[in-house]
């Protein structure tokens, strides 16, 4: 039987959770922007000392803006992989790096722009998670029934893992905007356009211990490739400021990059160490998917009488899986390693979104549980 | 896959750079004087290169797209010809290229053999490197460390060599590193290496990979699959002939099909109603109630569901289907009873379901006559024409329509039993002008102007399953479980190397540790300084000279301890 209040107050605590992240957003950007602020204030005062100083003599020294400058740009997109090492120095860099321009609010406890968002964010993934388990304590099983309720547990999913990544490495809080911004999206587009209010199983939904298993993993796994996607592209775009930056430096003493979103990115950790991240979170996300295409064979067998029917969301989840084997192997791979690599792990994640969107509403299939008309 | 592929001297393309196209036009410049021999030797080094494995890959991600947009036949064949029907010449292009059994496609099966042709001639050598590899000792310790991850260098007084060299070798193996000692000019070395197991889940998982696709092939050529429907109150015994449909792989073997029997005494199905939460009339439960039969075991009541198929050895069942047989009785002008009992509907598919009816009389006289209309569980007929509002049988029934003339059958021609084609029959007309409508509760009779009579006596339900059996399924499974496992090892497990050297100079010791990342390792920094410290710590005490500035003031306390646990 389905409670319906319970599921009024599910309803009423995923809105709710909206409202937080929006603020958390706003709490993100507002430090991202405040602190591309004070890294231009601070290159400028930088510009007109060293100015100042030219004009007494003409021995060039270097000022501390170059270096601040030069640090991300170091490890640049072509460090690759091998340097293992060195990434996580770069990371390091990057982490003192960001640290270095908040100096005058980073006293211990007191409340920046940031630690405020992070608070925001992770009270409001609290509330996104009461809300997930309240529709299943409403409905009496698992939270992951229909699309609607996918998207709900599998954003709460990618909040959580990104709380568990940034908790300790503060340096990668600065993601926190990128990462609530798509969440939000699909929160958004959850709560409006895939609702559906809270019902029992279908038959074929029923008497199997592989709801919690397949589509579990296929949750964890969904979560992970928008992670991974996240932090592939900020690494694309890391790659390409660092390459600009580096060429602009052999002829300008103060090399400046798209304005404004240079300095975000100026914030964020080094391409290499992004790319690191992004292997991290992409090889424990083909590993789920791999997991999502035999949890779902057996359970296909059980329930069809067929391991594998080439049903559009077999064929979906298979692209996915081999597009993600692209990029493992493109990643070892002298010429992709890098920015290539990470196009593919893009693509990747276009095929997930493919897949959970026009395959689930568009294209008729056995897999046809979002319960919209 | 290698990341470097040996590539022999007569290969043009050099760094095979798939950017560096000079070289590309260059290779096809030279390939002429390569011989054949020496031809194929190239094309083989292209198939098994990396960027042709990655090409592929890219390829089978594409090529399996339509697999998905046009309808296959492989998974419902009355779409494709529904979409053949639809598009004329474009559909009949497709279906020429394929479009409609990718997954059978020459093109499709050619890049999937490619794949894992290039993979097995990859994996080959592959093996016969990792073996010789997991036999060799550990390489030679480089005679500079400096330039390796995490170079520590600590200076202590006395001689302590041979005792430092034993802590670091009993060290690492325990931390299960393969270690060799080695006596160097001046000093000696401890080489030391770990995560060979990342190469062997590599190749464990490609190989389980062609493991997969093999034993596939082998269930694809072994299983069968087939459809029957069976009637409440009727049975079925495991024999072709009493199949609807079937399909077996070319080494299927008839007499292989297990014997047994069944009958289904009942099939219930449950719906939301309305006032509960839900769709009103989306499914809730199906559940068929059989008696089961087999050889040299007693009877046995089981009840199917959906996602509880019955296992019997040999065989499974799935409940895939069901819907509902009226018992009809047709009787023609002259008295003759020309069509009688469970007559099974189709439904169209609407939540209601709206089932549709064919009844053939072929010996009805003086003509050959069709019942044809609807069978409506819940039913209602109105401007729309009859349709159902409910799927249970809250208000079961028909709506037909009787047609006279030649059905056809005569013609040889093989025959859908659920389809007629009307445009050899006439539509009964009543009084009007106008085909009739028979609209029949359970029970009732109608009788039409020419004195054929159509009555409904009862109704039944009836449940469609599969059978089906490959016996490749576990061998499928297995061989996935360990492509996983391989996965994992080859993904997880970090492959470094470290080593411990150890000088004695002039009344001191000088001790080096470095490492070397074969994956990405980014812990591999921190274990070499780890290490140093808790050799140097825990031999005296002495705080390592190198590592001091790094900060760690609790190096000296923490040595204490570690050598304590040591023991």
């Amino acid at each position: 039987m389905i409670n319906q209040q319970l599921a009024e107050i599910s309803n009423l605590a995923l809105v709710v959770t909206i409202v937080l992240y929006v603020l958390a957003l706003i709490g993100f950007g507002a430090d991202l922007a405040s602190s591309s602020q004070r890294r231009s204030d601070a290159r400028l005062a930088a510009r007109e000392r060293q100015e100042a100083s030219r004009e007494m003599s003409t021995a060039a020294v270097g000022a501390s803006g170059t270096t601040v400058a030069d640090a991300p740009a170091a490890g640049s997109d072509a460090a690759g992989s091998d340097a293992a090492g060195s990434d996580g120095a770069g990371s390091d860099a990057a982490g003192s790096d960001a640290a270095g321009p908040d100096e005058a609010p980073a006293v211990p406890g007191a409340m920046t722009a940031q630690r405020f968002a992070f608070l925001l964010a992770g009270a409001a993934t609290v509330l996104h998670l009461v809300g997930v388990i309240t529709r299943a304590l409403a409905t009496q099983r698992v939270p992951w029934a229909n699309m609607y309720e996918f998207a709900t547990t599998s954003t709460a999913i990618v909040m959580v893992a990104f709380l568990v990544f940034s908790i300790r490495r503060t340096e990668l809080r600065a993601l926190g905007t990128f990462v609530i911004g798509p969440v939000l999206l699909v929160l958004l587009l959850a709560q409006t356009l895939w609702i559906v209010p809270a019902a029992e199983l279908t038959p074929s939904l029923q008497n199997s211990h592989w709801i919690y298993i397949h589509i579990g993993v296929a949750i964890i796994a969904t979560a992970l490739s928008i992670l991974g996607a996240v932090v592939a592209s900020l690494q694309l775009l890391q790659a390409k400021h660092e390459r600009t930056l580096a060429e602009r430096a052999a002829t300008e003493e103060f090399p400046e990059h798209w304005g404004r979103f240079g300095h975000v990115l100026d914030r964020l950790p080094s391409s290499s160490a992004l790319e690191s991240l992004s292997f991290r979170i992409h090889s424990i996300a083909f590993v789920c998917w791999t997991f999502t295409l035999i949890f779902g064979a057996i359970w296909a067998r059980e329930a069809w009488g067929r391991f594998w029917g080439w049903d559009p969301k077999e064929v979906w989840t298979f692209i996915i899986w081999v597009i993600y084997a692209a990029y493992l192997h493109a990643r070892a791979t002298g010429g992709f390693r890098g920015s290539r690599a990470a196009g593919l792990a893009l693509a990747g994640f276009v095929a997930v979104i493919f897949n959970y969107t026009i395959v689930n509403t568009v294209i008729n299939g056995l897999h046809s549980y979002s319960g919209l008309g | 896959m290698t990341d470097e592929n040996p590539r022999p001297s007569q290969d043009p393309a050099g760094t095979g750079r798939w950017s560096s196209k000079p070289e590309v036009d260059g290779a096809r410049a030279a390939a002429p004087s390569l011989g054949l021999r020496g031809t194929l030797l190239f094309l083989w080094r292209q198939l098994t290169s990396m960027q042709t494995a990655l090409v592929l890959l890219m390829l089978l991600a594409v090529a399996a797209i339509p697999g998905s947009l046009y309808p296959q036949r492989s998974v419902n064949p009355a779409l494709t010809e529904q979409f053949l029907e639809e598009n004329g010449r474009w559909g009949e292009l497709l279906d020429t290229l394929g479009f409609f059994e990718v997954f059978s496609s020459p093109w499709f099966s050619a890049i999937y053999l490619l794949l894992f042709i290039s993979l097995i001639g990859c994996i080959v050598p592959r093996v016969g490197v990792h073996l010789k590899q997991l036999r060799a000792r550990p390489p030679r310790t480089p005679s500079r460390l400096t330039r390796f991850t995490g170079h520590t260098r600590i200076e202590l007084p006395g001689a302590q060599g041979e005792e430092l060299i034993e802590a670091a070798r009993r060290g690492l193996r325990r931390s299960r590193y393969r270690t060799e000692v080695r006596e160097e000019k001046g000093g000696r070395s401890v080489s030391a290496e770990r995560g060979l197991l990342r190469e062997s889940g590599n190749l464990l998982f490609h190989i389980a990979l062609v493991g997969v696709l093999v034993c596939v092939a082998g269930g694809t050529l072994t299983s069968y699959r087939g459809q029957v429907t069976v009637i409440e109150g009727d049975g079925f015994s495991n024999s072709l002939t009493q199949y609807d449909s079937f399909e077996a792989g070319a080494w299927f073997d008839e007499n292989d099909m297990p014997d047994f029997r069944f009958t289904l005494d009942e099939f219930r199905a449950t719906y939301v109603q309305p006032g509960e939460a839900g769709t009103v009339g989306e499914p809730r439960s199906f559940e068929a109630d059989v008696q089961v039969t087999t050889p040299g075991e007693e009877d046995e009541s089981r009840t199917i569901q959906v996602n509880k198929p019955l296992h019997v050895p040999g065989a499974s069942m799935y409940l895939l289907g069901n819907g509902y047989a009226p018992e009809i009785t047709v009787t023609d002008p002259e008295g003759t009873v020309v069509a009688e009992g469970p007559l099974i509907t189709v439904p169209m598919g609407d939540t209601g379901y709206t089932s549709q009816v064919v009844l053939k009389a072929p010996d009805a006289q003086p003509e050959q006559t069709a019942v044809v209309g609807f069978f409506l569980p819940t039913g209602t007929i109105d401007e729309q024409g009859p349709r159902s509002l409910y799927p249970d049988a809250l208000d079961p029934q028909l709506a037909l329509t009787a047609y006279q003339g030649d059905l056809g059958l005569d013609s040889g021609v093989p025959q859908n039993a659920y389809e007629v084609d009307l445009t050899t029959l006439t539509a009964v007309a009543g009084e009007d002008g106008d085909p009739v409508l028979m609209r029949l509760y359970p029970g009732q009779e109608y009788t039409l102007a020419d004195g054929t009579t159509v009555s409904f006596d009862g109704l039944r339900r009836y449940a469609a399953f599969d059978i089906a059996h490959n016996p490749f399924e576990r061998w499928i499974l297995i061989s996935s479980l360990v492509a996983v496992g391989g996965l994992i090892l080859s993904l997880f497990v970090p492959r470094r190397r470290l080593w411990v050297r150890v000088r004695e100079v002039d009344g001191t010791t000088v001790l080096e540790v470095a490492g070397l990342a074969r994956s990405d390792d980014p812990s591999l920094a921190d274990d070499v300084k780890a290490l140093a410290s808790r050799l140097s710590g825990a031999h005296d005490g002495n705080r390592p000279p190198d590592a001091a500035p790094s900060g760690h003031p609790e190096a000296d306390a923490a040595g204490g301890p570690r050598e304590g646990s040591a023991k």
